[in-house]
């Protein structure tokens, strides 16, 4: 059933992920932070540290783990993903806790990521994480330019993040940075200077992303209707650009649209999202990715939710209780979800758009498969004129986006999703 | 002659220019007849089209019989029929006139007369109607109904010390117009027992019941089972009902002399009416046929094609059934490299266009691209030969030509004097020549030119809005046709020629619209993966150039958990957008690109 062996004929390798009875990966959502920051829009609320809520919020949290582990579902469970919000703001104790909990809950754990932001990381966290069985740090570190860390309204400066991730890098965890790009006041230099300092202070892994200007938020309403010069789509491809040079040059490889990391410190977890793999996700505003089999192993949980059509191949849920709903939940069944249902088809095009954001592209069992369930013409007509585009090409075997394609991505993955016929059948719980 | 009674019969249409507030009177007279009760009331209720409430303009005729009680204690039937105010429906006025006795002449007490109010009157004087003038909008505190009063009288000659003053807001004397339509129209004349005579005004197609035509009896009657005779289609029916509207169709016996109502004629053939036609009995025909309508003729040619080139067929078909009840509309197949299969279809002005290009989109659930509106060219070749070109891709070689000539309109604009100047300095620009100026009172002025109506099919209109603050009115007629210096404008995207882009152009404009048109093309076409080069050529000489240029980079967003969902709605947006350009070569164009051309010079 899971993989382990390895099989001979990689279109069964692949499909045998398809009918995964468990999640692979979990996620929880802690959706709790000192402050929003200008250009935010995930689901986060300014919460004061020590507030009884976050407290009340992490024993539900464990709760709905214990129940989703006790139905099976997180027996072949390998990365988990304490995301937010911002989860060191917790503190030591709750944290640490929260970290043991997953560990007992996945026995078979191998990466256990912790997000954190350089204000609330204190040594105290860090060697609480560390205990508890953490393996794994990406921090919230931005830019390592203080005017530019102010115009973004993080809390930290340079200095302090720096500081911040040197220690968390001596206690010996994996450490990743994010880093932000096409952000006010940011220039080639600067940029430079960020990249470099933070590769210096000894992380193996760095996600760099350019800001987008999200509807709704406190940013939005301050750039108005103008297009801001250090956010124009240039802008945006000369700093991704530049980042690969700066990062490649180094020692980094590139092996995701916006993802680096040192030989071995890729991020598992990360990739199960963009391969396929099933996944569960806890707390307000998490989303899962379920096969067929995992769904109904969820519903032995969660009597509400509906048998899925004929046809249905894999289900993607998100948690939509706000989180005093999501603290007063006795279960799964007191909770609102969003559903979408994916056929075969469905779901093997979206796997092959996801696939277009790695270097190693689409792997040999997921062509194969798409071939037999969209149309073996239809999929190479398609991958054939995405060459012809210079979108992507064929390296090793195995077609990859190029350059031009990981800039354009979206064409790139609207070409692939246009494959489907039909649009995917939502409702809400 | 026959004893039937048509002493309490009145027909009469209502005419305005545009905005004068026919559609509402109307409104009016139904609730005050009780035709249709205050609590089922509708705005513009005769007005059933879509487009008609949503844009207030009446663009189809519509009959509807009301019955008033008069004070002298007679209860009359009303025949009342609105009429389209805009200059491109012109025809349907002259042709609802042709089914009555009298017309309501509305005059706005603000705006006084207007170029469609003396093109309207003249309309109903030369088809000898009884005219009931009436001043509305007596509610609006700039009302001057005085003003107004002496202006119908000087400008149109019509006696106006008894006009009615109403409100069609407010219903303040709308029943004294209804007295004086009663006093004032004469009642139809008609021999009740003579071979049927009955004009056909107008028709439309119901998938149950066939063409459904509203006809105005002269002679005879119809009743349901009798077998009719088109004289101009030569073609016989059953009647299968017959019946009036009010509004909602209510059945009747038989339609008798001098009576406007509908004909229920089962013919499955959207082509087999023809409106203007003369009904009369298949076993006992008249000898004459009425006069019917002077055939209205397209001005403005447009190419339409579906974006998807499997709807051909149905714009064909959808195309025929409006003309069940538009029969102005013509259509020829045209081909083009770059949209592939449509028609090039004849309209009567912009208006025009637009409404249909709107009814075949919401009406047929088609998608269309129209190209940018095109007149009637007549080329003289070297050959000796004139050519009708209506399409710039069909006009030949500059080596094959001889001389273009081009049609020209007579126009009036009507304005307050301090704007004479700026309307002359617009006519002056767009290649128009002064012909004559009139004071039709001390603060109105008619002045009358000689326009090319390809001028005054890009901007000219809105132009003459803007520049005279709203106070001008337009009407214009076909004058004649004269020679032109004319040259083709062709437009090459990312070098090469897109023939649907392609426009014909006085030589001395031709560089100033080659500007205009690749800056707007520039805005109007999205960044795609490669630079755009987007040039106006005459013959194989650039004139002006833009750059559209290459997209360097679309939104990169995290792609963990949930938002792999948001990333495939987002997608499945960028698709629904796509689906409405048009790939030429390797460049997607938006539909509103093709009518670039009329959007020059907008900010």
């Amino acid at each position: 059933m899971s993989s382990g062996c390895v099989d001979v004929n990689p279109e069964a390798s692949w499909r045998s992920r398809l009918h995964l009875d468990c999640a692979q990966a979990l996620y929880v959502h802690l959706p709790f932070c000192v402050r929003k920051c200008a250009y935010c829009d995930f689901a986060s609320w300014e919460t004061s540290i020590g507030d009884p809520l976050a407290r009340q919020y992490v024993r539900a949290l464990e709760e709905r783990l214990a129940e989703a582990a006790d139905a099976g579902l997180m027996r072949c469970c390998k990365t988990a993903y304490v995301g937010g919000g911002t989860p060191t703001m917790l503190g030591a104790s709750l944290l640490g806790g929260l970290v043991g909990k997953l560990r007992g809950a996945c026995p078979g754990l191998q990466e256990l990521t912790c997000e954190a932001n350089p204000d609330s990381l204190s040594d105290e966290v860090l060697r609480d994480l560390v205990d508890a069985g953490a393996t794994r740090l990406s921090i919230g570190v931005q830019s390592l330019v203080d005017e530019e860390l102010h115009a973004l309204g993080r809390l930290h400066d340079a200095r302090a993040a720096a500081e911040r991730v040197a220690s968390a890098v001596r206690s010996g965890l994996d450490v990743s940075a994010d880093l932000m790009c096409a952000i006010p006041g940011q220039t080639p230099a600067s940029w430079h200077h960020t990249l470099t300092a933070t590769m210096n202070l000894g992380v193996g892994h760095v996600s760099v992303y350019p800001l987008q200007i999200e509807d709704g938020t406190e940013l939005a309403r301050a750039v108005g209707d103008e297009d801001p010069s250090w956010n124009a789509p240039e802008v945006q491809a000369a700093r991704m650009d530049q980042a690969r040079d700066v990062l490649e040059a180094a020692g980094f490889a590139r092996y995701e649209v916006a993802s680096y990391a040192l030989p071995g410190k890729a991020c598992a977890h990360n990739q199960a999202y963009w391969t396929g793999l099933p996944y569960l996700g806890l707390g307000t505003g998490a989303s899962s990715m379920l096969t067929r089999e995992g769904y109904d192993r969820l519903r032995s949980l969660c009597t509400k939710l509906p048998d899925l059509p004929d046809g249905i191949a894999r289900v993607r849920l998100t948690m939509t209780s706000s989180r005093f709903e999501f603290v007063h939940a006795l279960g799964f069944d007191d909770l609102s979800y969003d559903i979408e249902c994916l056929d075969e088809s469905q779901a093997a095009a979206e796997d092959l758009m996801l696939g277009m954001r790695m270097t190693s592209g689409i792997e040999a069992g997921l062509l194969e498969h798409s071939r037999n369930v969209l149309g073996r013409e239809r999929v190479d007509d398609v991958l054939a004129d995405a060459c012809k585009r210079g979108l992507a090409a064929w390296r090793g075997g195995r077609l990859a986006p190029t350059h031009d394609g990981w800039l354009l991505g979206n064409e790139l993955y609207g070409m692939l999703w246009d494959l489907v016929k039909e649009g995917v059948q939502g409702l809400s719980l | 002659m026959s004893t039937y009674d048509t002493s309490h019969i009145r027909n009469f249409s209502i005419v305005a220019h545009i905005d004068h507030g026919k559609s509402t009177i109307s409104d009016r007279i139904l609730e005050l007849t009780h035709t249709v009760e205050e609590r089922d009331m509708e705005s513009q209720l005769l007005d059933t089209m879509d487009i008609e409430r949503e844009r207030g303009i009446t663009i189809k005729s519509n009959a509807v019989r009301v019955a008033y009680d008069a004070d002298d204690g007679e209860t009359y039937q009303f025949n009342l029929i609105d009429t389209p105010g805009h200059v491109d429906f012109t025809y349907e006025v002259s042709r609802s006139l042709a089914a009555c006795e009298g017309a309501v002449l509305v005059v706005d007490a603000t705006q006084g007369v207007e170029a469609q109010t003396v093109s309207n009157a003249l309309l109903a004087m030369n088809a000898n109607l009884d005219i009931v003038p009436a001043i509305n909008k007596i509610d609006l505190p700039s009302a001057e109904p005085e003003r107004v009063r002496s202006e119908i009288e000087e400008a149109l000659a019509i006696p106006a010390e008894d006009a009615v003053c109403v409100s069609g807001k407010t219903g303040e004397g709308i029943h004294d117009l209804l007295e004086s339509i009663v006093f004032l129209v004469s009642p139809p004349a008609g021999d009740a027992e003579a071979p049927l005579k009955a004009l056909i005004l107008d028709s439309y197609f119901d998938a149950y019941r066939g063409v459904v035509a509203t006809v105005r009896v002269f002679d005879g009657r119809i009743r349901p089972g009798e077998t009719l005779y088109m004289m101009q289609a030569d073609s016989s029916f059953l009647v299968d009902d017959v019946g009036v509207k009010r509004p909602l169709e209510t059945p009747l016996p038989e339609l008798g002399v001098g009576e406007v109502g509908y004909v229920v004629t089962g013919l499955k053939d959207p082509g087999s009416v023809h409106v203007g036609d003369t009904l009369t009995y298949d076993a006992r025909r008249t000898p004459e046929p009425l006069p019917g309508y002077r055939e209205a003729k397209p001005m403005v040619f447009t190419g339409l094609f579906p974006i998807d080139n499997k709807e051909y067929e149905n714009l064909r078909d959808a195309l025929e059934k409006l003309r069940v009840n538009d029969p102005s509309l013509t259509w020829t197949p045209e081909t083009s490299v770059a949209l592939g299969f449509g028609f090039r279809v004849g309209f009567l002005g912009l208006l025009h266009m637009e409404v249909v290009k709107e009814r075949l989109e919401r009406e047929f659930d088609l998608d269309l691209i129209g190209t940018s509106p095109s007149v009637d060219y007549h080329v003289f070749t070297t050959a000796g030969e004139m050519l009708d070109i209506k399409s710039p891709q069909d006009l030949p070689k500059p080596e094959k030509i001889d001389r273009i000539e081009e049609p020209y309109l007579r126009a009036s604009v009507i304005v307050p004097p301090e704007y004479m100047g700026a309307v002359i300095q617009l006519v002056i620009e767009h290649r128009g020549i002064q012909d004559n100026m009139v004071y039709l009172s001390d603060n109105s002025v008619e002045i009358t030119f000689y326009v090319p109506l390809a001028e005054l099919i890009l901007d000219f209109f809105d132009q003459l809005k803007s520049r005279t603050k709203g106070y001008a009115s337009l009407d214009y007629e076909f004058a004649d046709y004269r020679p032109s210096d004319l040259v083709k404008l062709d437009i090459l995207l990312a070098g090469e020629e897109v023939d649907a882009l392609s426009f014909i152009v006085h030589k001395d404009k031709a560089y100033t619209l080659a500007r205009g048109l690749c800056d707007k093309l520039k805005e109007i076409i999205p960044r795609q993966q490669f630079e755009v080069p987007i040039q106006g050529a005459i013959g194989n000489k650039i004139i002006s150039r833009s750059t559209v240029k290459a997209v360097r980079k679309d939104v990169l967003a995290k792609c963990y958990g949930g938002d792999i969902s948001r990333k495939r709605k987002l997608l499945e947006k960028q698709k629904e957008g796509k689906k409405r350009m048009k790939s030429i070569g390797t460049v997607d164009v938006p539909q509103e690109a093709f009518l670039a051309v009329l959007k020059v010079g907008d900010e």
